[in-house]
């Protein structure tokens, strides 16, 4: 027993240095004029998708709206509620922000406990509760974009294969699938017309069933490209990083700099995380639609229901090479010095340079029809399918011209 | 001595070495918490208000608790028959899916219940019978039939049982078999496991049966010698704790909302069997010890959202420090079950 004796001796007197040590501190919540909330899904801040263009709209709002910024992770689905309704009883946020489809239940059940507390909720869709308001996003069209681009590479290239590698299987991404193959469907229609050959583009596509596990990404794109596929679009969070490390994989082992074949990233501007090997991003705006949540909040113009941003809107769109420098400028000083000494570059000149002439591996024609494209969509000429379930995906799939596909639409 | 066994109740050494070994836990975490610039007192204080400092934090405590409190038990009641049982993970998957299979055939919760035990006991099988009969080491045979378990649920998450309308789960139980809600989205659940774990230490320290398991654990050749059956014992062991687990998994899915059904991925499903390994250690492998270590465990987990609000500490340190005083105070479980494997305790 003297032992143990002496060993809660030795704890209460690091307890007592460590109290001494450390009682003041925390002096920074001072000046700003009220609070928002933003609560991540299990995928997490670190995805350099989703999760951090979340984080990113937010910080910005509150520099903005001179607001105090209070995070959350979620450790797991479980923590769901528990993190909701622990800020929710706490009264003093003006909006809460839910990241991610997967709390829509969450969100629900909280909302209605505390009808006078702000939510908003960024691809949940819940139509008609007051105090939510469903950000959602027409990533169907900003897919179509990526899809055109990936089947007109192809295409170029004499190739008729192109993959998708998806997340978990939420109605969310069928808007993205449906999209890409939208795209795909007009590349083959839009080649025929200009060269007169008639090709036939298969999309492979395989849900991976997480976010956050790089390793599946790699292993479900290593298929991929064994199989055939010129352009991987992923979509998937953390799981996609690992979709860049496979195509990079197969560069590398030609002694190539750059694609193709190309991988094209989503949700921000990636394709500063390997230069050569993403040839654009199918962007995201979760940012904006954070950023709109919080400014209505705190302009009193907050409104349940539902928001839908499109490439009208900027909601969705093709990441240029100046959005990918603003994304990159938007990181810590620290890791931007970081990346550009692994990448191999001085300066962001550089970097930027060469993400120019990564784009030019891909000729001007086939830019300029991506912009036709978009331009079709943004007034409405062209509509692009959206399925929310299993059956409207499955007809997405079985049609077999892009018209076809945009009878669905309707 | 350590494993005087009679009269367990009376023995307070292992809950005061184990409340020490949670003190130290504590010190290790804050000088953590310093080195990365964080007030540890607030971040404690926080940890405790969240977990008890109001009735939802008492409520989601308890929530937490009640899963991983009948892994534990699986767990224990191996360790007391001498084996290492890790096959509380596959039954709880077992488990999980028996009830959104069977209670949305027949819209029952007693008979969810019931089923998620059966097929959590069915799946304990066969590594009893391939280690009574067979002498295959249990430790193998439960991991790999935990990965098959792990398998083919995930299939029929996504396959047979998928939600159509949602198909990020499968569907929910029906809302007739959901287990009643006590408050504040605490179902009955923790006094079902509670119940199981006063059954449990009832069954070894209170029966005939019971004092078999124990002697069989503590040393078989002299259980046979004394008249006992020790494959028997191993047997029930196996599977009564697949039954705990099943029952675990059960409850999981037909007590918990908002879903009320099994994610894609099966992430609310994961992991429970493995955290009852700690659960078990810290509580010694004594069923009314486990109840005790499963509410710290919970304590834990429901502490988190305030400790990340108010104290500003980011999640990841969180599960450092969370970590940190999970292993310290497993260590003297450790050590009593090392100790028992080096005088030759567990059964070969």
């Amino acid at each position: 027993m003297r032992k143990w004796l002496s060993l809660f001796l030795i704890g209460l007197l690091a307890i007592s240095v460590v109290a001494s040590g450390c009682i003041s501190s925390n002096g920074e919540k001072s000046k700003t004029k009220g609070a928002i909330a933003i609560v991540y899904d299990v995928g997490g801040r670190g995805d350099l998708s989703f999760n951090d263009m979340a984080y990113l709209g937010a910080s910005k709002a509150a520099k903005d709206f001179n607001l105090e910024l209070v995070e959350m992770q979620s450790n797991s689905e479980d923590d769901y509620v528990k993190n909701l309704e622990t800020l929710a009883s706490q009264k003093k946020y003006l909006v809460i922000i839910a990241v991610g489809f997967m709390m829509t239940d969450a969100v629900k059940q909280v909302a209605k406990e505390y009808p006078d507390q702000k939510f908003a909720i960024i691809d949940g869709y819940i139509p008609d509760m007051p105090n939510v308001m469903s950000i959602l996003f027409k990533e169907n069209e900003g897919s179509a974009l990526a899809g055109a681009l990936a089947g007109l590479i192809a295409a170029n290239d004499g190739k008729d294969k192109v993959g998708i590698v998806l997340g978990m299987e939420i109605p969310v991404l069928y808007k993205f699938e449906a999209g890409y193959r939208f795209g795909v469907k007009w590349a083959e229609d839009y080649y025929k017309q200009k060269e007169g050959k008639d090709v036939n583009i298969d999309v492979l596509y395989q849900y991976t069933g997480t976010f956050n596990d790089a390793a599946k990404g790699k292993a479900a794109a290593r298929a991929q490209l064994a199989q055939g596929a010129w352009v991987i679009y992923q979509v998937a969070g953390g799981t996609g990083l690992g979709v860049f490390d496979a195509v990079e994989e197969v560069l590398k082992s030609q002694g190539k700099k750059m694609g193709p074949p190309f991988a094209i990233g989503v949700d921000s501007a990636q394709d500063w995380i390997k230069p050569g090997v993403i040839i654009a991003s199918m962007m995201k705006r979760v940012d904006v639609g954070v950023y709109t949540a919080v400014k209505d909040a705190v302009e009193g113009t907050f409104k349940g229901g539902i928001v839908e941003l499109g490439l009208k809107e900027g909601g969705v769109g093709l990441s240029t090479v100046d959005d990918v420098m603003a994304m990159f400028d938007s990181l810590p000083e620290e890791t931007q010095k970081q990346k550009l000494r692994d990448l191999g570059f001085n300066s962001k000149e550089e970097l930027r340079q060469f993400l120019e002439q990564t784009r030019k591996q891909v000729p001007d024609w086939i830019w300029d029809a991506v912009k036709e494209l978009e331009g079709k969509i943004k007034t409405g000429v062209i509509k692009v399918p959206a399925p929310m379930d299993k059956d409207g995906i499955e007809k997405v799939r079985k049609a077999k011209t892009w018209q076809e596909m945009m009878e669905l639409a309707k | 001595m350590r494993r005087s066994g009679s009269s367990p109740l009376i023995n307070f050494k292992p809950f005061v070495e184990s409340l020490i070994a949670i003190l130290v836990g504590f010190i290790i975490g804050a000088i953590v918490l310093i080195a990365f610039g964080y007030n540890p007192l607030e971040a404690y204080y926080w940890l405790f208000i969240g977990a008890l400092g109001s009735t939802r934090g008492i409520a989601s405590t308890l929530k937490y608790a009640t899963p991983i409190m009948l892994t534990a038990l699986t767990f224990a009641i191996g360790t007391r028959t001498g084996i290492f049982n890790i096959g509380a993970e596959g039954s709880f998957y077992f488990g999980a899916i028996a009830s959104v299979i069977f209670t949305n055939l027949w819209g029952n919760m007693w008979f969810g219940l019931l089923m998620g035990m059966l097929l959590g006991a069915l799946w304990a099988l066969p590594a009893a019978i391939l280690k009574v009969y067979r002498g295959v080491h249990e430790v193998i045979s439960t991991i790999m039939l935990n990965w098959i378990a792990w398998f083919f649920v995930l299939w029929l998450i996504v396959g047979p049982y998928a939600n159509p309308n949602d198909p990020n789960k499968t569907i929910r139980i029906p809302e007739a078999a959901r287990l009643p809600v006590i408050g504040y989205g605490l179902s009955i659940a923790i006094i079902i496991a509670v119940i199981a774990a006063i059954l449990t230490y009832f069954l070894l320290w209170h029966t005939t049966m019971g004092f078999g398991m124990r002697a069989s654990g503590i040393n078989q050749k002299a259980a046979r010698y004394g008249g006992m059956n020790p494959k028997m014992a191993i047997m029930w062991s196996f599977i009564i704790g697949g039954l705990l687990s099943g029952l675990g998994g059960a409850m999981k899915v037909m007590g918990e909302g908002p879903t009320y059904a099994i994610s894609q991925g099966g992430a609310n499903i994961y992991g429970f069997g493995f955290d009852g390994i700690g659960v078990s250690l810290v509580g010694r492998n004594h069923p009314l010890g486990i109840i005790l270590s499963a509410l710290f465990f919970g304590m834990m987990r429901a502490g988190t959202a305030l400790m990340q609000v108010n104290a500003h500490v980011p999640l990841e340190i969180i599960k450092v420090i969370q970590g940190i005083i999970v292993i310290t105070v497993a260590i003297p479980g450790l050590y009593d079950l090392l100790v028992r494997a080096f005088r030759g305790g567990v059964a070969q």
